[in-house]
């Protein structure tokens, strides 16, 4: 019982500081003293607050989008095991459930965006559609090696105590699938190589030009599903590279807060690092993750250590 | 030892990678020195149980000739050139890539059927070095710029070494080195051919060449 309050817990609260850590990470290479780290929970609680514009092209879709959105990630959440606690659900093949989920998520963000009847919008919906069809069959294939070497179909199978022991026999294949879940994870949350979550004003940006027109609640919505998926993705590429096991609740879970801190770092760290790629360089980039989890899933059928 | 093994050979396929995305003739030269430097440490790794000497010459001649020496010539030929990106390919980079990606499947699943007479330290040096060569000549096919195709070239060669070494204890070192010393005279020639296009049509692509009239 106390796991399961635990795992809630740390999937509602926590995501917002992921997004405070990057932009201080950011603000620090700028040289600036930058935000304070909960000011996205700052800015999500004053969202929620005020109130909506709608235009008068939109109809329920538009209204209803971001809220479902919300909603199926937070789903998704439930079948991912965070940290040492197990998943309130769980069962075989929720993998597919998992990955469905997000593809849900996205969908009805791009109804919404489709719905303003904003050309700009629409472009937006369709970038955002183009590269996720990439992206999906990353993820997909990444868990399926994780699953191959683990030998579970749940997520919780997975990531709990399952890929410690691989890590011995094949670390340089994960560290392979590592890196294309962290291509990945850049590409489906809008970060920077690839999106600029700052800007409101560019031609390249994709996911934030689907969300220009939602304001007021909608929006927190949108700015609190973000984290979501930020965090869900963080959460499975961490206890991917540590490895956790389920014994040492209390050491296991400070390791992968700590992981989870790092990570955000380390994106904040790239985001300085890099400009944002060309639009048609972006498309390398993802097919760029495909063929490293290609590579470690034939590494891995041909040694035959299924 | 094989984990670590595994892992230099995984980074000298990503370093093909990277050459075939990069568009930037300099950092295609440079990407491909680092990879060259990385491929002359695999024969330590793989007879990590029986250095001989003429191990260590080979490994040193590859880094040094390979990873240091031709990159500063293919510089040395682009100095003049202006346009320094791969502008129009004939086979585009994304299908470049995915046609790599292919091909690493393909050698992989090709290597898993061939019997090699001799135990190797890591089953994935074969696949590696196949994989080189088809990116190698992907490179070549594919690009109009006359120094791409060389390094095209030079990564196909890297990929024929990776499988040489395999051999390193049975072949002369002799004939190791005649092979390292004809490819870095192909480079020289290929750095002078490459300078001399530029000089003369103030561009080093290579479909200008099929256009000469007397």
């Amino acid at each position: 019982m106390s796991s399961l309050i635990l795992h809630l817990g740390i999937l509602l609260a926590f995501p917002p500081l992921l997004l405070g850590v990057i932009t201080k990470t950011k603000a620090f290479f700028a040289g600036r003293r930058g935000a304070p780290l909960c000011q996205p929970y700052y800015d999500i609680f004053k969202l929620m607050r005020k109130g909506s514009v709608y235009s008068v092209t939109s109809n329920w879709i538009f209204r209803l989008g971001p809220l479902i959105s919300t909603a199926v990630i937070l789903a998704a959440g439930i079948v991912l095991p965070i940290a040492v606690f197990k998943a309130p659900v769980q069962f075989g093949g929720d993998i597919i459930l998992f990955i469905y989920l997000l593809g849900l998520a996205r969908f009805f963000m791009v109804l919404a965006a489709l719905d303003t009847g904003s050309s700009f919008e629409g472009m937006g919906a369709c970038r955002e559609a183009t590269f996720s069809c990439l992206s999906e069959i990353t993820i997909f294939l990444n868990l399926t090696i994780l699953a191959l070497l683990s030998r579970g179909l749940s997520l919780s199978g997975i990531f709990l105590g399952g890929l410690a022991s691989s890590w011995m026999q094949v670390g340089p294949v994960l560290i392979l699938v590592a890196a294309s879940f962290f291509l990945v994870l850049l590409s489906e949350n809008s970060r920077i190589p690839v999106d600029d979550p700052e800007t409101h004003l560019e031609l390249t940006m994709i996911h934030e030009v689907m969300v220009l027109d939602h304001s007021g609640m909608e929006l927190g919505c949108i700015l609190y599903t973000q984290a979501l998926k930020l965090f869900l993705f963080g959460s499975m590429l961490v206890s991917m590279v540590l490895g956790l096991m389920p014994r040492n609740v209390w050491g296991q879970g400070l390791y992968f807060i700590l992981g989870i801190l790092g990570l955000g770092v380390v994106i904040g760290v790239v985001e300085s690092a890099m400009a944002r790629l060309r639009l048609n360089r972006v498309l390398y980039l993802l097919y760029s993750a495909l063929i490293f989890s290609i590579f470690a899933l034939i590494v891995i059928l041909v040694r035959g250590h299924v | 030892m094989s984990v670590w093994l595994d892992a230099v050979l995984i980074l000298i396929v990503l370093l093909g990678l990277l050459i075939i995305v990069s568009h930037r003739l300099g950092s295609m030269i440079q990407i491909f020195g680092l990879q060259s430097c990385i491929l002359g440490v695999v024969p330590f790794f793989l007879y990590a149980n029986g250095i001989e000497f003429f191990i260590i010459i080979v490994a040193l001649a590859a880094i040094v000739l390979r990873g240091f020496l031709m990159p500063s010539f293919l510089y040395w030929a682009i100095r003049h050139v202006d346009m320094r990106t791969e502008i129009n390919p004939t086979i585009g980079i994304g299908t470049t890539l995915l046609l790599s990606g292919l091909a690493i499947v393909g050698s992989f699943l090709l290597a898993s059927k061939l019997v090699f007479p001799m135990k190797i330290a890591s089953d994935m040096v074969i696949p590696c070095s196949f994989s080189l060569i088809i990116m190698g000549f992907l490179l070549v096919i594919g690009r109009m710029k006359a120094i791409s195709q060389v390094v095209g070239y030079l990564v196909l060669e890297n990929g024929i070494f990776l499988f040489a070494m395999l051999l390193l204890k049975k072949m002369p070192l002799l004939v190791e080195m005649g092979i390292l010393l004809d490819l870095f005279i192909a480079a020289v020639v290929l750095g002078i051919v490459v300078n001399n296009i530029s000089d003369e049509f103030n561009n080093t692509d290579t479909v200008q060449l099929t256009t000469l009239k007397d």
